[in-house]
């Protein structure tokens, strides 16, 4: 695989450059996608890619073990959607790295073992591998930005581990899961964005001076956005639902590395970006630290306080284990808030916080694939149901109990110096600032210690005492590959516990001297010897106060008590609040903008009320038009009257003049006769008389023409006379009113025009 | 290499299926032969005839009007292709393609107009032609949210008229080549901008303007509707963003604090969308109201009026062309082949229609603003942009809106992915296994949301983002009034 391939490596004052951090999240990217387009029914290949990439990804973070303890391990694709992606890995991230890829690589090894017994093993596989990648990119990357992305994508990819079974209390759980990490990542992105307003830049650097008035509002943004996958108390409520529903290897998982992402992502803002560039912060800046630190070291106190004790009334196996993980990473919370105020003392609460996040891996992810086992063959996760499984399956009880040893802070196993080192810090800072809520707190995580030994005491009990059902009294045989993971993760356990300076040395001391811890704490931490009687002492009084607990109270059965539902979180803040918020966005919303759809529609309608109004208006204009069109028809009609008068009268002319002309012709013809009888006479005058009558001829030819201009003349003008007044032409009657508008538009419109033409 | 050929119109009934996509096509190749052209920081102005003295039709090329002109026929090519199955199944495809194209034709018009007076020209063109997509399916329905459509086109472009009028008063051009025409801030001024802002804004659906656009979207068939969310409303501000820069100018805004005014609407948009977007429980009438809250983001972008803010806005444009074609197609498939649309009815519609879904599920995904994804990288330059302004507030207002993108957006996708169709509140161990029951939409349908939803990753993915420099350039470009 890429990984396993050595890229050149160019040191530069203890920077290396290489791209592997990019590879070694790629590959787990790359193949999950793969895996889900191999077909369903090969098993082989499937697993064979999925061991192969954790595989790699494990190999390829083993390699930069050496880079990030020398110095910091960082590569940088600048052109990355416009912001750049940027890795960087210091030891710090490192450890995480290095969990993640151990635990994910054994859960891997055992998914091939409890998955058979499930359906849809493509997409587990798939979104398992997948998430690897994406989980891998959050601890290495150099940025916030960079780490916002990849956590997008692990809460994104984990969604489909946490409703496998997709029964409703999976889908339940998994959707609250998804709307609470969505609602984190936006939190988070708020909190980037703001930071990258304030200094910009989105470096994880030490920015505490840079931030300005905005700290508080970035740091609670932070806290929420991490906070949710954390699972601090008030924001844990997906936790102890999604965890028991996913399958055993997935919840170990979400319970082992992926709540550490919330951790590890808190311990970067307090503990780096709220901390000074110069290394020694102002005196406000101290007590604003001071503030910080408490706030969230009390959250802590109350996490692990709250989870311990909702742990112990749980009866399902797979929620005690989430409450469980709630209550430790209250421990981490606790240790982290001991860091931030301590300012540079606080090398003791930043070690005993990162001590913590390894063991708990371990463990927590340790009794998961213990209790899946369990579940696998019984198919029951209710204690009252189960019982003497230690003599059915002793591996699995002997690693349960080494772990369950771990968890309750045993020592020779490996919860206890991590725990130790938690308590001890809180001692000292007690020592030098003398308050009582460190006191108090210190007697917090004392009662909490013990209640963690009481419900694992229950739990055990439950489990692996007693009498075994009847339903499940039969032989069981487990493969060796989870007799394998189960055994190593019972040696792991053991072996940190025995030698805890080991890590203690290598890993942890370097860490805090990169973070520039120093003084007496770091002293402490330099020559600390857990086998003291001193803490060993404090354990011993932990083991004691929680068998006084536990014997009177599992007498008396008060871990059966079942809270009501209206005691629970759900019911008193969270269901409230968001209904309220829903009802109000929505209600307000629709109520808007139906308000506006109305006001719209009223507003048409007004139009339409005024419209109608125009409209009457209107057509009483029109009457006035009608009227003053039938006076104007009037009018034209008495006109036309008088033209029929005018018409008869040019009529009785005419005839007249015919008559004339009648006359004149009849007055012609009896003229023509009377010529033409003359004329005879005048023929036989002729003779006589040719030239007078040649005279006399022309004479009466032009009185004839004469008279015939006059008569045609008469005739034409009578003609002319009729064709100027013809009345079925010139009338107002067939001047329609439209024309009458048109017209007098136009001469409107010529009008304008020409005023404005002279005034131009 | 003018765009003049660009919006010619040629129809044929015959073939009239191929001559689309080869119209639409060549629209597109056309347009995308000018960006080297552009790039380079060419400009074309080109008047075509004058209407009356210094009132002509012209066309203008710039980077703004290359980077909307580019997107809008790419998306307009890939919607054509869509149709050609889509519409198969239903009647009058002989008026609906013509129209189409025709549309394309004015949208493009809009984009490449010179000055105000062909941009009201082409913008009216458009709005009236797409009448007839949005009553395409002439139920009652339809009809009354044709109604409401037209009627409110027809304030718009009166107000847009209006708008017009006073600046051709006021400043003696409506050229959109000069710079800025109104330099001093007036009540007239005032009164243009109010128009301006009414016309363009009833177009992008901006509150109070928004209530024919709910109703619009959804009754048109869907590759309709994936256009008139995807790139119509992208006209409104593409005229706000001229009015903006090439009318007033930026600092004069800022000056007098009329921005203002549109970042008030933008806010309420944003909030109001998202918020009733929730309470739909007909998928395209959801994807609407979404469509106005996205566009409330380009909005909020313009008002903000800094680099940041104008390339996010820009860049929002792309993007957000490209999610809600996506969702719009998706849903239209959805409906085409299962004849649903409710929500409630969407359950286990995943294992049908596994990669109509999966293409849908992305652009959710990106709407939300999950990295990878183009939608995280513009709400991303957005709020960069309201950091630069010191308004943190709007930084909220996006969170907010992407919160309640989140809460509409999945019970879309969780229900269709994870949950058994009939699945009504009892366990169903029996069938557990996935039963990939595959129904889906034809090849070319398919093809084109793959394509879609491809973009949505290189958009936001790759390192040599080309829609995201060019909305960079673009918003350096308008900053310096539109000039290098």
């Amino acid at each position: 695989m890429f990984a396993a391939v050595p890229e050149p490596v160019f040191a530069l004052n203890n920077i290396y450059y290489t791209s592997l951090p990019l590879w070694i999240t790629l590959v787990p990217i790359i193949a999950g996608i793969g895996i889900y387009f191999l077909k369903d029914h090969w098993e082989i290949p499937r697993k064979v890619l999925a061991f192969l990439a954790s595989l790699a990804a494990l190999i390829g973070v083993v390699f930069l073990f050496p880079l990030s303890l020398t110095g910091t391990v960082s590569y940088d694709l600048i052109d990355f959607m416009q912001l750049g992606l940027f890795f960087k890995l210091d030891i710090i991230g490192w450890v995480f790295a290095f969990l993640i890829t151990l635990v994910w690589f054994l859960a891997t090894i055992f998914s091939f073992a409890y998955m058979d017994f499930e359906h849809n093993r493509r997409r587990y596989y798939s979104f398992l591998i997948f998430t690897l990648g994406a989980t891998l990119g959050v601890v290495m990357s150099g940025d916030f930005f960079t780490l916002f992305l990849f956590f997008e994508m692990m809460t994104l990819s984990s969604f489909v581990l946490v409703i496998h079974e997709q029964d409703i209390q999976a889908m339940k759980a998994g959707i609250l899961y998804l709307y609470l990490g969505i609602f984190g990542g936006l939190a988070l992105l708020f909190a980037i964005m703001m930071l990258y307003g304030a200094t910009g830049s989105v470096a994880i650097t030490p920015a505490l001076e840079l931030l300005g008035s905005q700290r508080t509002a970035i740091f609670i943004c932070f806290l929420i956005g991490f906070g949710i996958k954390a699972g601090l108390v008030p924001l844990h409520i997906w936790l102890p639902q999604a965890h028991p529903v996913a399958p055993s290897p997935a919840s170990a998982l979400l319970s082992g590395i992926m709540i550490k992402i919330g951790a590890y992502g808190i311990l970067r803002v307090a503990v780096i970006l709220y901390s000074s560039e110069s290394g020694s912060p102002g005196i406000a800046d101290l007590s604003y630290l001071f503030i910080i630190g408490n706030v969230l070291m009390w959250i802590g106190i109350v996490t692990m306080f709250a989870g311990a004790s909702m742990a112990l009334l749980q009866t399902n196996m797979k929620r005690i284990l989430a409450y469980s993980s709630v209550s430790q990473i209250g421990y981490i919370a606790t240790g982290i808030g001991v860091a931030t105020f301590a300012g540079v003392e606080g090398g003791m609460g930043f070690a005993g916080a990162i001590y913590h996040i390894i063991n708990h891996a371990f463990f927590k992810a340790g009794l998961f694939m213990m209790v899946g086992t369990i579940y696998i063959y019984t198919h029951e996760l209710e204690l009252p149901r189960l019982g003497g499984m230690f003599k059915k399956m002793p591996l699995v009880g002997v690693t349960f109990l080494v772990a369950a040893f771990g968890i309750a802070g045993i020592p020779g196993f490996n919860g206890y110096p991590s725990k130790t080192l938690i308590h001890d810090s809180l001692l000292i800072y007690y020592k030098d600032y003398g308050l009582l809520s460190i006191d108090l707190a210190e007697k917090i995580f004392v009662l909490t210690s013990a209640l963690t030994i009481c419900y694992f005491i229950k739990l055990f009990r439950g489990v692996f005492l007693g009498p075994v059902p009847e339903k499940l009294d039969r032989e069981y045989s487990l493969p060796f590959s989870v007799n394998f993971v189960l055994g190593l993760f019972a040696l792991i356990i053991t072996g940190i516990g025995i030698f805890p300076n080991l890590i203690l040395e290598r890993v942890l001391v370097p860490a805090a001297e990169l973070l520039n811890y120093e003084g007496y704490a770091m002293d402490h931490l330099n020559h600390f010897n857990f086998f003291e009687w001193y803490p060993v002492k404090a354990m011993v009084i932990v083991v004691i106060l929680a068998l006084l607990i536990y014997v009177p109270a599992a007498y008396r059965g008060w871990f059966n008590w079942k809270p009501p539902w209206w005691l629970s979180i759900h019911a008193l803040v969270y269901n409230p609040v968001t209904h309220l918020l829903l009802d109000l966005t929505c209600r307000s919303g629709v109520l808007i903008d139906s308000s506006v759809d109305t006001a719209y529609d009223k507003s048409g309608a007004a139009a339409r009320k005024m419209c109608s109004y125009l409209g009457s208006l209107d057509s009483g204009i029109d009457k006035f038009y009608e009227q003053s069109g039938k006076t104007a028809r009037k009018l034209a009609d008495r006109s036309t009257d008088m033209d029929a008068k005018l018409d008869d009268f040019y009529e009785q002319t005419g005839k007249m003049a015919r008559k004339v002309a009648d006359r004149s012709t009849e007055m012609d013809s009896a003229l023509n006769e009377a010529y033409l009888k003359t004329g005879r006479a005048a023929k036989k005058l002729a003779e006589q008389t040719s030239n007078a009558e040649r005279k006399l001829d022309s004479v009466y030819d032009k009185a004839g023409s004469k008279a015939r201009q006059e008569m045609e003349r008469r005739l034409s003008e009578k003609k002319g006379k009729r064709g100027f007044f013809d009345p079925s032409k010139w009338s107002t009657k067939n001047l329609s009113f439209d024309t009458l508008l048109l017209v007098l538009v136009l001469g409107i419109v010529l009008l304008v025009i020409f005023y404005f033409g002279r005034a131009n | 290499m003018t765009p003049v050929i660009m919006y010619s119109c040629r129809v044929s009934d015959l073939f009239r299926n191929t001559l689309s996509i080869v119209t639409a096509a060549i629209t597109f190749i056309l347009t995308l032969s000018l960006y080297g052209f552009v790039v380079g920081g060419g400009e074309i102005q080109l008047t075509l005839f004058e209407v009356l003295p210094n009132l002509e039709i012209s066309m203008r090329l710039d980077l703004l009007s290359f980077c909307l002109a580019a997107l809008a026929s790419f998306v307009w090519l890939l919607c054509t292709i869509y149709s050609v199955d889509y519409m198969a199944k239903e009647h009058a495809c002989g008026r609906y393609y013509p129209v189409f194209i025709f549309t394309l034709g004015s949208c493009q018009g809009i984009f490449f107009a010179g000055d105000l007076f062909s941009l009201f020209v082409f913008f009216e063109l458009m709005s009236l032609i797409a009448y007839i997509l949005v009553i395409h399916e002439e139920t009652e329905e339809a009809l009354k949210a044709g109604y409401k459509y037209l009627v409110m086109t027809i304030i718009g472009g009166l107000a847009l008229f209006f708008g017009m009028i006073i600046v051709f008063e006021l400043g003696g051009t409506v050229s959109l080549g000069v710079g800025v025409i109104l330099q001093e801030p007036s009540m007239l001024a005032l009164l243009a901008f109010i128009c301006f802002l009414i016309g363009f804004g009833m177009k992008a659906g901006m509150f109070p303007l928004h209530v024919w656009l709910p109703d619009a979207h959804p009754v048109a068939p869907s590759p309709a509707s994936a256009l008139l969310s995807g790139i119509m409303l992208k006209t409104g501000a593409y005229g706000l963003i001229r009015v903006i820069f090439h009318v007033f100018s930026p600092e004069m805004l800022q000056s007098v604090g009329w921005n203002n005014i549109l970042a008030v609407l933008a806010v309420i948009t944003i909030l109001l969308g998202s918020a009733v977007a929730l309470t739909q429980t007909d998928i395209k009438r959801r994807l609407a109201y979404s469509s106005i809250s996205q566009l409330g983001y380009v909005l909020l972008g313009l008002s903000i009026l800094n680099n940041n803010a104008i390339t996010g806005a820009v860049f929002h444009i792309f993007s957000h062309a490209l999610m809600k074609s996506i969702l719009f197609l998706a849903a239209g498939a959805i409906i085409w082949k299962t004849g649903l649309r409710v929500i409630a009815d969407l359950k286990g519609i995943g294992r049908q229609m596994p990669v109509t879904m999966g293409c849908f599920s992305v652009a959710a995904l990106a709407m939300i603003g999950i990295p990878p994804l183009n939608g995280f990288l513009s709400k991303w330059t957005l709020a960069m942009g309201a950091l630069d302004a010191q308004m943190p507030l709007y930084v909220l207002v996006l969170l907010v809106s992407s919160l309640l993108n989140a809460l509409y957006y999945l019970p879309i996708i969780i229900p269709a992915f994870f949950e058994m169709p009939g699945d009504n509140g009892h366990d169903h161990h029996d069938h557990h296994e996935f039963e990939f029951n595959i129904q889906e939409a034809t090849p070319r349908m398919l093809s084109v949301m793959i394509i879609l939803a491809l973009f949505t990753f290189i958009f936001g993915l790759t390192p040599n983002n080309i829609a995201f420099s060019l909305s960079r350039v673009t918003a350096e470009f308008l900053l310096l009034g539109g000039a290098f």
